[in-house]
């Protein structure tokens, strides 16, 4: 049986092993330190409550076999259901926020903004959306008296 | 800042970065860069899908970052949220890797990475190349669970064993006597190569004298 030492010894040659072989790509630590940029201090916050990705019962097993995902996020006074369709630099959200009101809306995703707007019953749509992390910040329409809400990030 | 222990300097960095202290913030990406990617290696997700999911982790501390009921436990919580969007991008695409780019997870990062790069790189003897390559094919057959265990244990500076918790979604109280039995399936793995080059080399051996024999 091995013991501690030796142990221990595998683990530093491993270790040795991954930062040469394997270290974390210098452009996405880039990335990460440009991440604070998307640092605000205004929205509240709406979390990812809903993935049907992960959360539909038996997800894994009906993957791929159509019909668009949902995401639902949950602020304390706002509701974002969003459906996603297509993939690669093509994907189409669709959406509704509950309770309906106008909105402006920002569609935050990679070092890009794309502007949209939310009518009066509170739906929205937008085109062209790259994969990858995208996050949606909801502006209360001008006059309006809500506090602007920011989404989780979560990959297309 | 004032010297302390590594848990409250790390919670003192996330509290200023939460006021907007952008080099606190670097600090907490050069502490952690190393975890996050060691988790999301583990899972031999495809290139992109890799790239997504250590930037998402990035992206969603940024808005967690004045929210965290531990800001000390920073890196078990990012641990977490890398290990669950590893699961949410093996869920959008599969779990197969195609057969190139298998080659390119098992011999880092891309095309310009090669070991025999890395090994100009780093102006290490044959030995050394030779020895890394062989304990990253070992670890690459090794079955999931232990091959996750061992990369984030390989993770640079190294983790603690909360971290290596939240990475896993195991217990604590379990990692150490998991560890113990993930190295010694890598030593049996080591063992089985060596056997069986030293096998292919006597297959190779006896394939010559034959040749010689019939020519």
């Amino acid at each position: 049986m091995p013991d501690e030492a030796e142990d221990a010894e595998l683990e530093s040659m491993l270790r040795e092993a991954a930062a040469w072989l394997d270290p974390v790509p210098a452009e996405l630590i880039q990335a990460a330190t440009a991440a604070f940029g998307w640092r605000n201090v205004d929205a509240e916050l709406a979390e990812l409550v809903l993935d049907s990705l992960l959360d539909r019962p038996g997800a894994a097993l009906v993957r791929g076999s159509g019909g668009p995902r949902l995401l639902h996020f949950r602020a304390d006074l706002l509701t974002i259901e969003v459906e996603v369709t297509g993939t690669g630099s093509a994907c189409e959200l669709i959406g509704q926020v509950f309770p309906a009101q106008r909105a402006g809306l920002e569609i935050r995703h990679g070092a890009q903004v794309d502007h949209a707007a939310i009518d009066d019953l509170g739906r929205f749509r937008v085109e062209f959306v790259p994969a990858g992390p995208v996050s949606l910040y909801c502006r209360p329409a001008s006059g309006g008296t809500g506090t602007a809400v920011v989404t989780d990030w979560i990959p297309l | 800042m004032a010297a302390g222990r590594p848990q409250e300097e790390v919670a003192t960095l996330v509290r200023a970065a939460a006021a907007g202290d952008a080099s606190a913030w670097e600090s907490l990406v050069a502490r952690f860069s190393g975890l996050v990617w060691s988790v999301v290696r583990g899972h031999q997700l495809t290139r992109a899908d890799s790239a997504d999911v250590f930037q998402t982790t990035w992206l969603r501390l940024v808005e967690h970052i004045d929210r965290l009921h531990a800001p000390e436990q920073v890196g078990s919580w990012l641990a977490t949220t890398a290990r669950r969007e590893c699961l949410r991008a093996a869920c959008a695409h599969g779990r197969s890797v195609p057969v190139d780019e298998a080659m390119l997870v098992l011999f880092g990062w891309s095309d310009d990475y090669s070991p025999e790069h890395a090994v100009l790189e780093a102006e290490q003897v044959q030995l050394d190349a030779a020895r890394a390559e062989r304990l990253w094919q070992a670890l690459a057959d090794l079955p999931p669970r232990c091959r996750q265990l061992l990369r984030v244990l390989m993770a640079s500076p190294p983790p603690g064993y909360t971290e290596i918790a939240a990475a896993l979604g195991m217990p604590v109280g379990s990692i150490g006597p998991t560890r113990a039995r993930c190295l010694q399936r890598l030593r049996q793995q080591l063992a089985g190569q060596v056997s069986e080059l030293a096998s292919r080399a006597h297959d190779n051996q006896q394939a010559g004298r034959e040749g010689t024999r019939a020519g």
